[in-house]
């Protein structure tokens, strides 16, 4: 009976503290600023220098681009097969002029596994809606395009 | 001069019946329909998942079980046994060795049933894709509804994930009950 007794108190002691239940599908969570969801690329940035696709330890990243008559690479492709990318944000470290970053985009759930080849236009569109959500982590263009917006050529 | 296909009933498949039966079955359509939709209604706001954890995402799904993400809000409970439950939530790698206890547990589970592959390695292999020892994905097991990507994904992911198969149960018999 004391037994009984003693463990009810903790239950009722429990019962006026604050509730710690996150009520994740009404309410977002609040995710940290390095948080590792789907990434987001600007192909502007962009300088095909392969360094994400060759440190991928589960090789998800392919890449194709073409040299302009300046001499410089312009991305063409870029796909992440991510049914097996596992976030471990290395190309994002690599990149030189970070044209692939992280996003804090985690409903990424699927029907089927073709859904999850992501392709150069859905990072970008990823980019854009994270542009959307947070406008003062706009990057800077000024590596790649002058003062004026047109394309620094030297 | 033919329908719009949307405008057209959706073709329901009953539990257990052949394709001429359920052709007959269709044609009663408002009531029997209305039947599938309130199962699956049901259904899928009691979903039992059986805990199959075999890697690092079974502590997330742990995680999102306790008190700070709560699956019990969703009528989400685990069950131990594969006789009691309806949802196989795969958390993690399936070896080679594994893949035939996977099926029999599968084949354990009572109709209706749904698998939820739960990170990159239930999903294609991960970052096994290149061992010798690792199916890579667990569709070539069980049959899968629902693909969550990450390594492993956040609780919040997971109830995603959870919520779109919610969706789907309610899909796959007609129309979507509203206010469910």
């Amino acid at each position: 009976m004391l037994g009984f007794l003693k463990g009810l108190s903790v239950t009722m002691g429990q019962l006026p503290k604050k509730k710690v239940t996150l009520q994740y599908p009404e309410v977002m969570p609040e995710l940290p600023d390095r948080f590792r969801g789907v990434h987001r690329f600007i192909p502007d940035l962009c300088i095909v220098c392969n360094q994400c696709a060759r440190i991928c330890p589960t090789d998800c990243i392919t890449l194709s681009g073409t040299r302009d008559e300046n001499r410089k690479m312009h991305i063409d492709t870029f796909d992440i097969n991510f049914e097996i990318c596992i976030l471990c944000d290395l190309c994002v470290e690599v990149c030189p002029t970070d044209a692939i970053l992280m996003s804090d985009t985690f409903e990424l759930a699927v029907e089927s596994r073709d859904h999850l080849k992501l392709d150069m236009q859905w990072l970008t569109e990823s980019e854009e809606e994270y542009e959307e959500k947070y406008p003062d982590r706009v990057p800077s263009l000024d590596a790649v395009l002058g003062e004026d917006g047109a394309e620094v050529t030297e | 001069m033919e329908l719009n296909p949307r405008m057209q009933p959706r073709q329901i498949e009953f539990e257990g019946m052949t394709p001429e039966e359920n052709a007959v079955l269709n044609r009663a359509g408002l009531l029997l329909g209305s039947l599938e939709q309130l199962k699956a209604w049901a259904r899928s706001n009691s979903l039992w998942p059986m805990t199959f954890g075999l890697a690092c995402c079974a502590i997330e799904m742990m995680g999102a079980g306790a008190s700070h993400y709560d699956l019990d809000r969703f009528g989400i409970m685990f069950r131990a046994s594969p006789r009691q439950s309806d949802v196989m939530i795969v958390a993690g790698t399936v070896t080679k060795k594994m893949a035939p206890l996977l099926r029999r547990l599968y084949d354990q589970m009572p109709d209706p049933k749904w698998v939820v592959a739960m990170g990159s390695c239930a999903t294609a292999g991960g970052p096994y894709v290149k061992s010798y020892s690792v199916v890579k994905g667990v569709d070539e097991v069980v049959p899968v509804d629902i693909y969550i990507p990450g390594c492993p994904p956040s609780p919040p992911a997971l109830i995603y994930g959870l919520n779109l198969l919610q969706k789907k149960i309610r899909r796959d018999a007609g129309r979507s009950v509203q206010g469910a």
